[in-house]
C-alpha cells in the first residue's frame, strides 16, 4: 500500500516534469536545434527559392573557398572584432575601476550615466550617430571646422567607416560590461586592498597586483562572450552602412543576408552561414570549457 | 590626500558620463527644432517645436510603436512562464533523462540568430507564420538562458514551502502555479526587464519574417525612415528615434536597480 502510494507520487512527478518541459523542448527543436539541421542540409543544394532544390553535395562549400568577397567578410569581422572587443573591455575596465574608487551618492547618478546608452536600441544608436557623422553639417564636422582642421568624410571614407560603426558600439555596450566588471571588484575582499595600502602601494600598483588578477574569471566571460557576440555584428552596420563604402563594412553576417534574402541564394548562403556557426561554435565550445565546472 | 585625489577622480567621472549622454541629449534637442536649424551646433534647447511630432504621429508611425510593445509583451509574458517551469522541472523534479535534458537546452545556446536566419525564415514561412503576429512572436519565445537562470534560482529555493503543501495534498503542478511561482519575483522581475529590452530592441528577425508595412515593429519603421532617399529629414526621424526610445528610457528609470542586478546576474555564473 505504501509502495503503491509512493510509486504513484513518482509516476505524478514524472509526468509534471515532462509536462513542464514539453513547450520549451518543442520550441527550441523547431526554432533552433532544427534550423541547423535543415542548414547544413541546404547548404547541400542549389536552390533560389523560386525553383526547386537541386542537390549540389559540397559543390557550395568549394564555391566559398574561392569567393574572394567571403574571405573579406571574414576578413572585415575579424578587422571589427579586433577594434571593437579590446577596446570594450579596457574601457568598461578602466570606468568600473574609477567607479568602484568613488563614494557617495553621486555614485549612483554617474553609474546611471554610463548605463543610460544601454538603454536606447542599436537602431536608434545608429539614427543618433548618423546624425554626429553627417559629412556636410554633422556636428563632428562642425566642431573639427571650429578647431581649425580639415573636414572629413566618417562613415563614407572607406578608411574611417568601420572605426565610426565601432565607436557606436562601444558607446552603446560599454556600460553594461562595466556593470559586470563592477560586481566582480565589489567582490573582491577588502582585506587585499588594506594588506596593499599598509605595504603602501599607489592605485596602479593596487590595480595590476591585485585588482587585474583576481578579475581573471571575468575579464576571460567578458572577453568571450564579447568575441562571440562581434561575429555576429550585423544592425548598427545594416543600417549606418549597409556594408558600404565599397565593401568597407561588409562583415560575414550582413554577406550571409545580402546573399540569402536580397540575391536569394538560399542554399550558397545556407553554406556560409553553417560556416559561421562553425567558428562560433568553436569560441563557445571553449567558452563552455572555461565556465562549466559551475 | 587620499580625499583630494578622490575628488578629481569624482570631477573626471563625471565629466566622462555627461559626455557619453551628450548624444542622447542632442538627439531629444534635434527633435524639437526645425529643419535648417537641426544642425545648430548649441546646447541650449532653442527652438521648441512638437509640429516635428505631429508629424511623426500623422505619418502612422504609432502604429509600429504599438506593434513592438504587443509583440515584446506577449513573448516576454510567454517566455517566463515557459521558462519557469522548465527551470523548475530540471532544479527540482526527479524524471529519468534529467541531465540529458538540461544539457541538450544548453547546446541550443551555441546557435545565435544570425548563423540559423535562413532556415528558421523557412520553417517559420512553411508553417504559414510569416507577415504575421504569430511569426514575429512564436520563434522569439525560446531561449535556453532563461531556463538556465530560472534553474539557478530554484536550485537555492527553500524545500519547506514545497513540503508543507504536499502535506496538505496539493498536486506538484499546483503548487508550483500556487506558491513556488508568486514567489520568484526576483528572479522573474529582472528576467522580464531583460526580455522586454531585448524584444523591444529586436531588428534583424523582424526585418526578415514580416514583409507586411502594418506590420513593421518599431526598429524596421525607424531603419526605413532614414534608409530611403538621398536627403534625411533629420528632425523628423529624430522625434520618431525620441518616440522608440521612450518606452525603454521609461522601463531604465523605474527599474534602474532591477536591470543592474539582471546585468550582474548574467555575469557571475
Amino acid at each position: 500500500m505504501v509502495s503503491n502510494l509512493f510509486s504513484q507520487q513518482k509516476r505524478d512527478e514524472r509526468i509534471t516534469a515532462y509536462g513542464f518541459l514539453l513547450p520549451n523542448m518543442i520550441g527550441l527543436a523547431v526554432f533552433v536545434f532544427l534550423p541547423i539541421l535543415y542548414s547544413f542540409y541546404v547548404s547541400l543544394h542549389d536552390w533560389n527559392l523560386l525553383s526547386s532544390k537541386v542537390f549540389v553535395g559540397f559543390d557550395n562549400y568549394i564555391k566559398l573557398a574561392q569567393d574572394k568577397q567571403w574571405w573579406q567578410s571574414l576578413l572585415k569581422t575579424l578587422q571589427f572584432s579586433l577594434l571593437y572587443v579590446p577596446s570594450l573591455f579596457i574601457c568598461s575596465l578602466f570606468l568600473a575601476v574609477i567607479l568602484h574608487s568613488i563614494t557617495g551618492r553621486i555614485k549612483n547618478v554617474i553609474q546611471t550615466l554610463y548605463l543610460l546608452p544601454f538603454a536606447i536600441s542599436s537602431i536608434i544608436a545608429a539614427v543618433i550617430w548618423m546624425f554626429f557623422y553627417d559629412p556636410r553639417n554633422g556636428f563632428l564636422n562642425q566642431m573639427l571646422s571650429a578647431i581649425g582642421m580639415e573636414q572629413q568624410q566618417f562613415l563614407g571614407s572607406t578608411s574611417q567607416a568601420m572605426l565610426c560603426v565601432v565607436v557606436v558600439m562601444l558607446w552603446m555596450n560599454v556600460g553594461y560590461n562595466m556593470i559586470i566588471f563592477l560586481g566582480a571588484i565589489k567582490d573582491i575582499p577588502a582585506d587585499y586592498y588594506e594588506a596593499s595600502r599598509i605595504e603602501g602601494a599607489n592605485r596602479w600598483q593596487t590595480f595590476i597586483h591585485i585588482t587585474f588578477p583576481l578579475l581573471r574569471e571575468t575579464s576571460t566571460f567578458i572577453f568571450i562572450v564579447n568575441i562571440i557576440g562581434s561575429f555576429q555584428v550585423f544592425d548598427i552596420i545594416q543600417v549606418m552602412t549597409k556594408g558600404g563604402p565599397s565593401s568597407a563594412t561588409e562583415v560575414s553576417v550582413l554577406y550571409i543576408f545580402e546573399e540569402a534574402f536580397k540575391q536569394l541564394n538560399m542554399g550558397y548562403a545556407s553554406a556560409l552561414a553553417f560556416v559561421l556557426f562553425l567558428i562560433i561554435f568553436i569560441f563557445s565550445t571553449i567558452f563552455l570549457r572555461k565556465f562549466s565546472s559551475n | 590626500m587620499q580625499s583630494y585625489n578622490n575628488r578629481w577622480i569624482t570631477i573626471f567621472a563625471l565629466v566622462l558620463g555627461i559626455i557619453m549622454v551628450i548624444p542622447i541629449y542632442m538627439m531629444v534637442l534635434g527633435s524639437l527644432r526645425s529643419a535648417e536649424h537641426v544642425f545648430d551646433i548649441t546646447l541650449l534647447p532653442t527652438q521648441f517645436q512638437l509640429s516635428n511630432y505631429q508629424e511623426v504621429v500623422a505619418s502612422g508611425f504609432l502604429r509600429s510603436v504599438g506593434n513592438s510593445l504587443f509583440i515584446s509583451a506577449a513573448v516576454t509574458v510567454i517566455a517566463m512562464l515557459f521558462h519557469a517551469m522548465s527551470g523548475y522541472a530540471l532544479a527540482r523534479l526527479n524524471f529519468p533523462g534529467r541531465k540529458y535534458i538540461f544539457a541538450w537546452m544548453l547546446s541550443t545556446l551555441m546557435i545565435p540568430l544570425a548563423v540559423i536566419m535562413i532556415p528558421l525564415f523557412m520553417i517559420t514561412k512553411n508553417l504559414g507564420m510569416a507577415n504575421s503576429y504569430v511569426g514575429l512572436i512564436v520563434p522569439s519565445i525560446f531561449n535556453a538562458y532563461g531556463v538556465f537562470l530560472f534553474r539557478q534560482f530554484y536550485l537555492n529555493f527553500p524545500k519547506e514551502l514545497e513540503e508543507a503543501a504536499y502535506m496538505e495534498g496539493s498536486s506538484i503542478a499546483g503548487t508550483f502555479f500556487r506558491i513556488v511561482l508568486p514567489l520568484s519575483k526576483s528572479v522573474i522581475i529582472p528576467l522580464t526587464v531583460g526580455f522586454f529590452l531585448a524584444n523591444w530592441n529586436a531588428y534583424l528577425w523582424p526585418l526578415i519574417i514580416n514583409q507586411k508595412e502594418q506590420l513593421w515593429v518599431v526598429q524596421v519603421a525607424l531603419a526605413n525612415a532614414i534608409g530611403g532617399g538621398y536627403t534625411i529629414p533629420w528632425n523628423f526621424v529624430l522625434a520618431a528615434s525620441v518616440i522608440a526610445a521612450l518606452p525603454t528610457m521609461l522601463l531604465f528609470f523605474l527599474l534602474q536597480r532591477q536591470i543592474v542586478d539582471g546585468i550582474k546576474m548574467s555575469g557571475i555564473k
